[in-house]
């Protein structure tokens, strides 16, 4: 299996069922994947902040949801998180196409994929960057099982060393 | 003229114990506790913007449930998409009413964007929602008859209820975001 099928393959068996997602060039080879697959329902977004609420609605339906969205887009959603996820308890797994690191073409994507992490600290979400093939299905599955032990947001990056960038 | 409390109690009279209720933050959640505090109220102390967007959720997640949300005008502008992922997410459960001062009362009275130029109900249209289930109310007997149809028809439906610039009640709902999330999961017998 290539990283996209290992990815795919572990959200369902964690019975992650809604594809919350705005597009990006790396989610696009999970969205791929997804949109044949009748165990997942993709919701695409207008922003990235909508699919926290509605993620969120989700979960506290005793459902599991999922934010795909690019490396600007956390920028876009980070209030709703801060005062909805995190003082509610809501679990929101984050996947994350990462942009503005190794390799970016385009200078505006910069600040925001070098400020990613600090700001995922800043908010004490727990973060884990996939660099390499053999480590997708650990990280994975250990970031969803952290999202769902603390009930609170947690993201996995998905680097261009994994990915590839964008010419 | 339409008063937010006496809708809300229309809603509250009309909704049963299965459905599941969202209230934004502002005025919305203030009313919907006083006309009746129930373990299926989501109560949104804050994130401007995801009261329509939290329904959205819960109606796809839980499409065998009816699911209302009541939002203030201020917290739908901020978040204006949302209605075409609605649209096009189109759950048949899902009841969207907007209570429309025309203000954002909670913090002064200022002036929000349906006090000038913007329509919300026109807005809903031209997001994709149906225009038959748009209705534009300003009266009680109106805004019952339109809830009324939308509970017993299929969604999604849009209610934008011009009400009148009252204030909230003094009540206020449970503070604690825990309390408020697992009262409504542990209703509802569901689990992360």
């Amino acid at each position: 299996m290539d990283w996209p099928q290992k990815i795919t393959t572990m959200l369902k068996r964690y019975q992650v069922q809604f594809i919350n997602y705005v597009p990006d060039a790396i989610g696009e080879k999970l969205l791929k994947l997804m949109r044949e697959d009748r165990d997942f329902h993709l919701v695409p977004l207008t922003r990235e902040e909508e699919g926290v609420g509605i993620a969120a609605g989700q979960a506290i339906c005793g459902k599991r949801p999922l934010l795909l969205m690019p490396t600007s887009g956390f920028g876009n959603a980070m209030n709703a998180i801060a005062s909805l996820n995190i003082p509610y308890r809501i679990p929101l797994p984050m996947i994350i196409g990462l942009r503005g690191a190794l390799g970016e073409f385009n200078p505006t994507q910069v600040m925001m994929g070098q400020a990613l992490p600090q700001m995922l600290d800043a908010m004490r979400i727990p973060h884990f960057e996939i660099q390499r093939e053999d480590e997708v299905e650990v990280l994975t599955e250990g970031f969803l099982r952290v999202c769902y032990s603390t009930e609170s947001p947690a993201a996995l990056i998905l680097t261009t060393q994994l990915a590839g960038w964008k010419e | 003229m339409l008063k937010r409390s006496e809708a809300t109690q229309a809603v509250v009279n009309r909704v049963n114990d299965d459905t599941l209720m969202v209230a934004s933050l502002g005025f919305a959640k203030y009313d919907l506790f006083k006309a009746k505090d129930r373990p299926r109220n989501f109560y949104m102390w804050n994130s401007m913007g995801m009261g329509a967007s939290m329904a959205l959720g819960m109606a796809l997640a839980q499409p065998g449930k009816r699911v209302v949300v009541l939002q203030g005008d201020g917290d739908l502008l901020m978040n204006l998409g949302t209605l075409a992922t609605e649209a096009n997410q189109n759950p048949k459960n899902l009841i969207h009413v907007v209570w429309d001062n025309r203000m954002y009362a909670i913090t002064g009275k200022q002036p929000t964007a349906t006090a000038g130029k913007a329509d919300l109900a026109a807005i809903a249209i031209g997001s994709g929602f149906d225009k038959n289930k748009v209705a534009r109310v300003e009266t009680l007997a109106a805004f019952e008859k339109a809830f009324e149809q939308a509970w017993v028809e299929e969604g999604p439906w849009f209610i934008h209820a011009l009400i009148t610039d009252d204030a909230a009640p003094k009540e206020r709902p449970p503070k604690s975001p825990t309390f408020i999330k697992h009262r409504f999961m542990t209703d509802l017998g569901v689990e992360h």
